[in-house]
């Protein structure tokens, strides 16, 4: 049994991405649901389930739960409702949920959002405002061990170690998203353009990290909606199949502070990757074109790694000169511009993105992409998906 | 250069919340010692401290005390600042510890400046007083 092309994606939603959207996220969730609806050519009121985002812990914060969403929406009854934690590792987790709720009838619609205003709001991902006193964190708050990017420089410092990775490497996953960004009128770097120059002088935030290394802080949300492909076949778009869905905890596993494991890797990746290829009967050299989670440059790289693209230590060799990631490359990555570079929606974006290059419709698209790899948050339990073309 | 604090923002971050099964560690601290979770089964460490054995789902714990000694796994110099209760640069480190195995300890360098600091680098654990009550296991480089 498996969940291949048992589900699609059919509409996809968002709000403008902007430093500050002036609205709740309550309000930003209801848009872009709205939108998803109009897109897929769905009335609101056929909405009966819904997938979203739990933070699991570091921020306890949930600002636009289900039920306030679907209050707003009018929305009747929702027959499925469920959340999947740890942050941005749940991005295509709340897809693949969706997905074994339609195909099991437990619901006909699924949407998952994303709602978030780290730019103007009150709970910042990137820089806590308030540092939580659970347990888990004694262990590190007190070191002044306090922020994502902290914790994700721990990794890539011994990362880059192990494998000789540069600084100059991964300026160039900078680079490339900035590219796509540039022909993304959606994106936050719309028009704002990047050189290699900028990025090896700008300061160190915390090493080996500069601001260029760390995704951006906006505010805006996005969803998508998920039915079969029976129920497809009556509405506007081109579905998107649903092929591989791959969720990953590994061994030992923490949230953002996995520093225990024999390697300091990202070995959760590599069980949502052995999942994700598996549930899809495809392997890498299937893969056209992928939407790699960039919350930090150094990912890309770690998961061109982990993901099978290239063997451990040749990740950096990949992005070297950016020429194998960027479009008409080997594998085009990231090429709304992702979240280095289009906004931070957790992933969410990202997923969208994803379904676009199946359509045909991203501003860089992928002649005729087949497979698209859409991964979720690292450093956490994550998740992924393969999305795949109809016949 | 070693990490300094504001004192202003200090009982905000010292004052480590746990669970039973930790308290072992943090007991520990207050008598400014550095203890690690040792399974009385089959001797092996844990850190985080665990419910159960990962290994032997064994429940019955020791809490030995650390020699101290280790080594530099990872670290990130802190420039640019999170919060006001810590001023920058510091460093933080991932410690390996060299007598149990398998363990590794987040924590500060202590007068030593970020350009001498280097994989594998032997270090050795010293105690800061934080507050009155707490002192945090810090490390400074071996033999300094």
């Amino acid at each position: 049994m498996s969940l291949k092309n048992k589900a699609c994606v059919v509409g996809i939603g968002s709000t403008e991405f902007t430093r500050n959207a002036g609205r709740s996220e309550i309000h930003l969730a209801v848009d872009a649901v709205t939108a998803a609806c109009v897109d897929a050519g769905l009335e609101i009121d056929q909405i009966d389930g819904m997938s979203s985002y739990g933070t699991a812990g570091i921020y306890a914060a949930e600002l636009a739960p289900d039920i306030d969403v679907a209050r707003s929406l009018g929305i009747p009854n929702l027959r499925y409702f469920g959340q999947t934690p740890w942050g941005g590792g749940a991005s295509c987790g709340t897809v693949a949920h969706a997905a074994m709720a339609v195909a099991s009838g437990v619901a006909n619609y699924v949407v998952c959002y994303r709602s978030l205003k780290p730019a103007s709001g009150t709970v910042r991902y990137g820089r806590p405002t308030a540092i939580p006193a659970e347990y888990r964190y004694s262990y590190y708050m007190p070191f002044g061990f306090a922020s994502p990017t902290m914790w994700v420089a721990m990794q890539a410092k011994r990362w880059m170690h192990e494998t000789g990775a540069t600084r100059e490497q991964l300026g160039h996953v900078a680079l490339v998203c900035r590219e796509n960004a540039l022909r993304n009128p959606r994106a936050m770097f719309y028009g704002r353009p990047l050189t290699m120059e900028e990025y090896l002088h700008s300061p160190m935030s915390s090493e080996p990290f500069t601001l260029h290394d760390t995704c951006l802080e906006n505010d805006g949300a996005v969803a998508l909606i998920v039915t079969t492909p029976e129920r497809a076949r009556d509405l506007k778009q081109k579905p998107a199949y649903i092929t591989g869905v791959g969720f990953g905890t590994s061994y030992d596993s923490h949230s953002m502070t996995s520093f225990y494991r024999e390697s300091i890797g990202l070995p959760e990746c590599t069980e949502a990757a052995r999942e994700v290829f598996r549930s899809a009967q495809l392997t890498p050299k299937d893969i056209d074109v992928a939407q790699l989670y960039d919350a930090f440059t150094v990912t890309v790289p770690m998961q061109l790694e982990t993901y099978g693209f290239c063997q451990y230590g040749e990740g950096g060799a990949f992005c070297a000169g950016g020429d194998r990631i960027r479009l008409g490359g080997e594998l085009p990555i990231n090429t709304s511009g992702g979240m280095l570079a289009e906004a931070y929606i957790h992933g969410m974006n990202m997923i969208a993105e994803g379904v676009r290059q199946v359509r045909g419709t991203s501003t860089s698209q992928v002649k005729d992409a087949q497979n698209v790899l859409v991964t979720g948050g690292l450093g956490v339990p994550t998740t992924a998906l393969i999305l795949t073309q109809g016949n | 250069m070693s990490i300094e604090y504001n004192p202003k923002y200090m009982k905000h971050f010292y004052d480590p919340v746990w669970e039973n099964f930790e308290s072992g560690f943090w007991q520990g601290l207050k008598q400014r010692k550095l203890k690690f979770q040792k399974c009385s089964a089959c001797s092996t460490f844990s850190h985080p401290p665990r419910v159960r054995c990962a290994k032997c789902k064994g429940e019955a714990w020791e809490w030995v005390e650390s020699s101290g000694k280790g080594r530099i796994y990872s670290w990130t110099v802190v420039r640019q600042e999170v919060h006001p209760a810590f001023r920058v640069p510091f460093e933080v480190v991932l410690v390996e510890m060299e007598k149990e195995p398998g363990v590794r300890l987040i924590s500060n360098l202590v007068d030593c400046e970020p350009e001498e600091v280097s994989f594998g680098m032997p270090v050795e654990l010293c105690f800061r007083e934080v507050t009155r009550e707490w002192a945090l296991p810090m490390f400074r480089k071996a033999g300094g």
